[in-house]
């Protein structure tokens, strides 16, 4: 399939070569800058929900490639309550920015864009179904920290995630895209918060079966990679439950003492208390520069879907 | 050997749609009839295979193929025979399609589709029992849970 003009919506849109293709053009953009490669193209951010994070990194990665930016947010849910839909918001901004980033917080909203838009429609989280770019940068940390292992040299990497791994997407997405590559999952939900039986079954159709670890220490232990996510409050309808999972569902520096040498602790960053503050220092910490890979992996879905990915790996003309 | 009573009145011409899982005929009756319409309900009927089943017979009436669609979704598994002359012409399971397109509601109170007018569309995932996902939230639901608009 084609790069220029493609939509960016769903990890399940993506095959692995289109996968080893984005890590691969993220990581030559991050070895070899390109200030010029996008001038003159202009990335339009429509943030009906606010996400601070996420727009800042997408406007670093336009702005790195020297293409321009602009963007609204709070004006936006209002001209939503006043019944301007997707679609005509869209068909307005299409006519000016040669891509738009769409977040929004009903799920399947950037499909919808996408199916009017005459530009490249990238998403920045539809509620709770995709973020397809912070799985990408989740998919280029763990690149990058094992580089040979992902694409299956050596034993398989072991791969856990652990939390919420019921209303998580992140850890939906990321199993998905695992699925793609020679990985050994596991996980540590939380109780009540299982993952789903059809993210199983995906997993299981797909040749990855995904083992269940009886708690935190045993995957510290265990684990090249261990995944954490944030508890969300109000996933707890007892106050004090949540309470108790909280301070129960955490790594700190004490339980890395029997980690395996290699292992990295990624997490989709806020943290609320799932990371003791002196795991930061301890060389198993990598959730600070996961989310700086945001850039670089940003930066190659922009030249993808602008068609100038050939230029930016090409003699840099 | 028993003599079977006919559980509901032969027509003369027409469709009639048989294997409707029980709790679905009323459904499947109210979808395939306009007022005026002459047709027979049965619902709770002995079934050989699927021990209670649902038939509808509705007279010098075929079916279009949107509403075929929609009685795929609501009765997976039906057959459905044309009679012309008190003969049955053809009987053939139900045409399964790959998607629902346009006929059904998401359940998914958060998707887009039920904040924007777009047209639904639902892919198949698995025929048997009928599994559906929501080509827009990207959510899976068993068949029954759809309301057909
Ligand atoms: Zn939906």
């Amino acid at each position: 399939m084609s790069w220029a003009g493609r939509h960016i919506i769903s990890i399940a849109d993506f095959s692995t070569e289109d996968m080893l293709h984005i890590l691969d053009l993220a990581a030559s953009l991050e070895r070899q800058p390109r200030p010029d490669l996008l001038a003159g193209r202009l990335m339009a951010t429509l943030f009906f929900e606010s996400s601070t994070r996420t727009r800042l990194s997408f406007e670093a990665a336009m702005s790195k490639l020297g293409g321009q930016v602009i963007g609204v947010t709070d004006a936006l849910s209002s001209s939503a309550r006043k019944g301007e839909t997707i679609a005509d918001t869209i068909r307005m901004v299409d006519q000016y920015a040669d891509v738009i980033v769409l977040r929004h917080s009903h799920e399947g909203s950037a499909r919808l864009a996408s199916d009017v838009s005459r530009v490249p429609i990238i998403n920045g989280g539809d509620g709770a179904n995709q973020h397809p770019t912070q799985t990408f940068l989740d998919l280029y940390t763990i690149a990058k920290l094992f580089p040979d292992r992902l694409q299956g040299a050596g034993a398989p990497l072991r791969i856990t995630v652990a939390g919420d791994l019921r209303y998580g997407r992140t850890v939906h997405s990321l199993l998905t895209a695992l699925t793609h590559f020679p990985v050994c999952m596991q996980m540590v939900p939380v109780p009540g918060l299982e993952m789903p039986g059809h993210c199983l079954d995906e997993a299981q159709m797909a040749g990855c079966p995904v083992q269940l670890l009886p708690d935190l220490e045993t995957a510290v232990a265990q684990s090249d990679v261990l995944y954490m996510t944030r508890l969300q409050r109000e996933r707890f309808p007892d106050p004090l439950e949540f309470e108790h999972v909280k301070s129960a569902y955490r790594v700190d520096a004490a339980m890395l003492r029997s980690a395996a040498p290699q292992l990295r602790i990624l997490h989709p960053l806020p943290r609320v208390n799932e990371i003791a503050v002196d795991v930061d220092t301890t060389p198993h910490a990598a959730y600070v520069p996961q989310a700086g890979n945001g850039v670089p992996v940003r930066q190659a879905l922009l030249a993808l879907v602008l068609g100038r990915a050939e230029v930016a790996v090409g003699s840099g003309a | 050997m028993s003599h079977r009573v006919r559980q509901v009145e032969a027509i003369e011409a027409g469709t009639v749609i048989d294997h409707i899982p029980s709790d679905r005929a009323l459904e499947v009756a109210h979808l395939l009839t306009a007022p005026g319409d002459q047709f027979f309900l049965g619902a709770h009927l002995r079934s050989d295979n699927m021990g209670h089943k649902g038939v509808v017979k509705i007279a010098n009436k075929e079916l279009s193929p949107s509403t075929i669609s929609r009685l795929a979704l609501i009765a997976p598994g039906a057959t459905m025979s044309i009679i012309r002359d008190y003969v049955v012409v053809s009987k053939d399971p139900v045409p399964m399609p790959d998607r629902f397109t346009a006929i059904a509601r998401c359940p998914n109170s958060n998707c887009v589709t039920n904040h924007e007018t777009v047209t639904t569309d639902f892919l198949v995932v698995r025929p048997s029992p009928l599994e559906v996902r929501c080509r827009f939230c990207e959510r899976s639901f068993p068949a029954s849970e759809l309301v057909l608009t």
